[in-house]
């Protein structure tokens, strides 16, 4: 599927991105970065206009933000728990909303882009402990215009090079995870080891 | 004991997945780019610095007007081919093109 994905982008250009980023948004696992990197990369062949690509990503990953939002907000649990299917795993909303509580605006905006896993479950959780709509939004749209800007860029500045630059920003992505966790852990055992002395 | 082994995880994998991370960065200045299925001709002639006539010439295509944007497998299926047949072709323009000496400005010496 995620051939016939990045084909229709390659054929279809702009509009065929802000139907899949939207979709992806709500929760489906899709490869975004590597659609938008490729985006990049028509755009330096002339075959898309950069501010309709930025544009068209922005505002789809921000409708798919917003469906996540509501059902979370007003769904109820049984849309959740629909909803969280298509994550591909069941949700464990209490750990969620507590994380969103804790990150607040910055939360939103960090998972839109750099911990982009993690943003369909912000959604929900943001919706479910019900976080003010207009600040979820502002922060989202931010969070979003920056991600697809930054993702075209990069794409147009190593256009013959998209397979490798995605397997970077993966790893990437991956790496510094991993080091929020390990700072995260490494803080909890710190404190642990202190309380038993 | 828990939280020290789910620290020394997560250091591992940071490891591992930044070492990947170096490792790639290496591939973007010195390796070659894959032709995949989703690519179009004019894609894959930009990543590997190919005149797209040439490789539409290579697998037999009379591209569309103005843009050719029909990915491999349209191709394929459009010609009736397996795609790993068309990508063979299509390497093999590359590697020519890529042999071949490079021509000076104004065309070829007549």
């Amino acid at each position: 599927m995620n051939d016939q994905l990045l084909a229709a982008v390659s054929q279809y250009g702009a509009p065929a991105l802000f139907a899949i980023v939207a979709v992806a948004a709500v929760g489906v696992p899709l490869p975004i970065t590597l659609l938008l990197i490729v985006a990049g990369s028509l755009i330096s062949q002339g075959a898309m206009n950069l501010w309709w690509a930025i544009g068209a990503a922005g505002a789809g990953s921000i409708l798919g933000d917003q469906v996540g939002y509501a059902v979370g907000r007003w769904g109820g649990t049984a849309a959740i728990d629909k909803l969280s299917h298509l994550f591909g795993k069941h949700a464990d909303l209490p750990a969620m909303e507590a994380k969103a509580a804790a990150w607040g605006g910055p939360g939103i905006f960090i998972t839109r882009w750099l911990l982009s896993p993690l943003g369909p479950w912000i959604n929900l959780a943001s919706g479910t402990a019900r976080y003010p709509w207009r600040r979820f939004l502002a922060w989202d749209a931010l969070g979003e215009f920056t991600g697809a800007a930054l993702f075209i860029f990069l794409g147009r500045l190593f256009s013959d090079r998209v397979m490798a630059l995605t397997a970077v920003l993966g790893d990437l992505t991956w790496a510094i995870a991993g080091l929020l966790v390990s700072l995260v852990l490494g803080y909890r055992l710190l404190t642990y080891l202190r309380r038993q002395r | 004991m828990a939280l020290g082994l789910a620290l020394v995880v997560a250091i591992g994998a940071t490891v591992i997945f930044a070492s990947r991370a170096k490792q790639n960065v290496h591939r973007i200045h010195s390796g070659n780019e894959p032709i995949l299925a989703w690519m179009s001709v004019p894609f894959i002639a930009h990543t590997h610095h190919v005149a797209a006539a040439t490789l539409f010439q290579a697998i037999g295509v009379q591209p569309r007007e103005p843009h050719d944007r029909r990915s491999l497998r349209h191709l394929a299926r459009d010609l009736n081919r397996p795609v790993p047949e068309l990508i063979a072709q299509l390497q093999r323009a590359i590697d020519s093109a890529a042999a071949a000496p490079a021509q000076p400005p104004g065309g070829p010496p007549r």
